[in-house]
């Protein structure tokens, strides 16, 4: 089954048009990975999947329904999560609280039931602060959960981006350059921990990524984008060979 | 130094024995804190909270004001039941201020169009004489509490104590909860934020509308205290009173909205009491704004937080 049909998907700038045409799918318990050089369309395709840009054309369906005209927030809510490029933690926020932020659409706490602090507020708060520290203590860093996220390290800050995306058991993770910044130990600790998502809680993972040898390690298969338009699709190995991609990206 | 959270429960009742120690124009400057301490509470939430640069905080205390004021005056209605109201209206003004934010408009634009719906308040409140009393302004009432009429400022000061302590604590409900963590992930990465799965929209209009509720009540209760309502009370200089308590206190703390009004409205009476320093509160006002900025970047909240970290509320950054 299909998590993620996108179809003759087009992102058009004015006249620049960033996604040409691009058709693809993800499904369940597999990596796929876009690579491409600069400017190739990769965070573009990925913005409007997560509805942040729109389609000049085409159309994306999640689980059988088209989601290409829901805000951002619905598609979290229908269970995409991504994680960014930069930035995308709440510095001013602690780990915690970036993880509760995660979990925002699971706390049903309302206006009345918080102004009157309520015993079901106080439930439904103190049940979210517990799934959330247990999510840290999984990833191995429940020892950060007070702290700022703007002071953590590079490594631990990917980390808490990962488990406030995960906090939902969303069907479908996007992950934007997961690898960048991180020393090549916090790699394979990331490499190890995507595999586990997908091979034991069967989500789909789809990711963009430049480090090619992450790339070929983690993904099932590998998308291949320049200029906008998909020019090879296959397993890792295939890639390697392709003739089109080593001209235009891998090099030679 | 040990100390507890029923410290916030002590210094108010602390508080409650003022009147014993002060004069009546004492008790009118404490009182006019009670009233910025709710200007100050609402404003942090747009702009310590939700991170806009919005001012539309002084159109909110105008509408509060003449609202309660209209209905005393026009309406007869007893200055209690008009303090919901108040709110309301300056709710309502907060939904209006949220549109251009709504459309994306940010930082200077959106403090320069906030700017200018306050002005243009000021401008209604003198061209609409029927109503407001035009630029000789208007007179209210004896502020009227269940057939009880508040004659003195002791009488005010209990008031609009209880109001303050209902408004401070539910804020600091809505603060620790998910409606203040989605506040703060909009004010730090508003796409992040809505990749959550908060509708960043809603909760521009919430937090703005919630600044208008609060900064409205704080109006109805600055119409009680001063009794006469006009267009001038509402300027530009409030503007910059307003923001001055917030950076003062502390943006985006409770602790701090409450320490800025404190500290602001308290310190030009302080330094009228001094002979020698008459004449120079400008300066002084002035250069304690500089050096609580300079030295104190996250404000007052700060520096409490620093003496104790029970006094470092969980909406208070550091």
């Amino acid at each position: 089954m299909t998590l993620l049909t996108v179809t003759n998907a087009t992102v058009q700038f004015g006249g620049l048009i960033a996604v040409n045409q691009v058709s693809f799918g993800a499904e369940p318990g597999k990596v796929r990975a876009l690579i491409g050089p600069n400017g190739a369309g990769k965070t573009t395709l990925f913005k409007a999947i997560a509805g942040e840009e729109q389609l000049a054309s085409g159309t994306i369906h999640f689980q059988g329904q088209a989601i290409h005209t829901l805000t951002p927030h619905e598609i979290s809510a229908r269970g995409i999560r991504r994680t960014f490029q930069t930035g995308g933690l709440f510095g001013e926020l602690t780990a915690l609280e970036n993880v509760l932020t995660g979990l925002h659409t699971q706390i049903p706490s309302s206006l009345g039931g918080l102004l009157a602090n309520t015993k079901t507020a106080k439930a439904v708060e103190k049940a979210a602060t517990k799934k959330a520290l247990n999510l840290l203590d999984m990833m191995g860093i429940a020892h950060v959960a007070e702290q700022w996220a703007r002071d953590l390290s590079g490594g631990q800050k990917r980390m808490v981006e990962i488990v406030r995306a995960l906090a939902t058991d969303p069907p479908l993770l996007l992950l934007d350059e997961p690898a960048v910044g991180l020393a090549p130990p916090a790699r394979l600790e990331l490499m190890k921990i995507i595999r586990r998502l997908v091979e034991e809680e069967n989500i789909g993972v789809i990711l963009i990524e430049h480090a090619i040898e992450f790339v070929m390690t983690v993904s099932d298969t590998i998308i291949v984008l320049n200029n906008g338009e998909v020019i090879a699709e296959g397993a890792p190995e295939e890639i390697r060979q392709n003739k089109d991609v080593l001209e235009a990206y891998l090099g030679r | 130094m040990k100390l507890n959270r029923s410290i916030f429960w002590i210094l108010p009742l602390l508080v409650l024995a003022l009147p014993l120690v002060l004069n009546q124009y004492l008790q009118y400057v404490v009182n006019l804190i009670l009233v910025y301490i709710l200007v100050a509470v609402g404003f942090n939430l747009v702009v310590g909270n939700l991170g806009q640069l919005a001012f539309s905080n002084v159109a909110f205390f105008g509408i509060g004001a003449y609202a309660s004021g209209i209905l005393t005056t026009q309406l007869g209605m007893p200055w209690w039941l008009t303090v919901i109201p108040a709110g309301l209206c300056g709710a309502l003004a907060g939904c209006a201020a949220s549109i251009p934010a709504l459309r994306g408009v940010r930082l200077f634009y959106l403090a320069i169009m906030t700017l200018a719906f306050g002005e243009l308040m000021r401008w209604s409140y003198i061209r609409t004489p029927d109503l407001t009393g035009g630029s000789m302004g208007l007179t209210v009432p004896e502020p009227e509490v269940f057939g009880w009429m508040l004659t003195t400022e002791y009488h005010k000061f209990y008031v609009f104590l209880f109001i303050v302590v209902v408004v401070v604590i539910a804020t600091s409900r809505l603060l620790e909860s998910r409606i203040g963590r989605a506040f703060l992930a909009i004010k730090n990465d508003e796409n992040a934020a809505a990749a959550m799965g908060i509708p960043t929209g809603q909760y521009f209009v919430l937090a703005f509308a919630l600044s208008g509720f609060i900064v409205g009540i704080g109006g109805s209760m600055y119409a009680a205290l001063v009794g006469h309502l006009s267009p001038e009370d509402f300027d530009l200089i409030q503007v910059i009173l307003h923001f001055a308590i917030i950076m003062v206190g502390g943006l985006g703390s409770l602790i701090g909205s409450v320490l800025g009004s404190i500290l602001i409205t308290a310190t030009p009476e302080v330094i009228r009491h001094f002979e020698w320093l008459v004449g120079s509160e400008e300066w002084i006002f002035g250069g304690a704004i500089i050096v609580v900025i300079l030295f104190l970047p996250r404000g007052l909240s700060s520096l409490l937080a620093k003496v104790n970290p029970i006094f470092k509320d969980r909406y208070y950054r550091d």
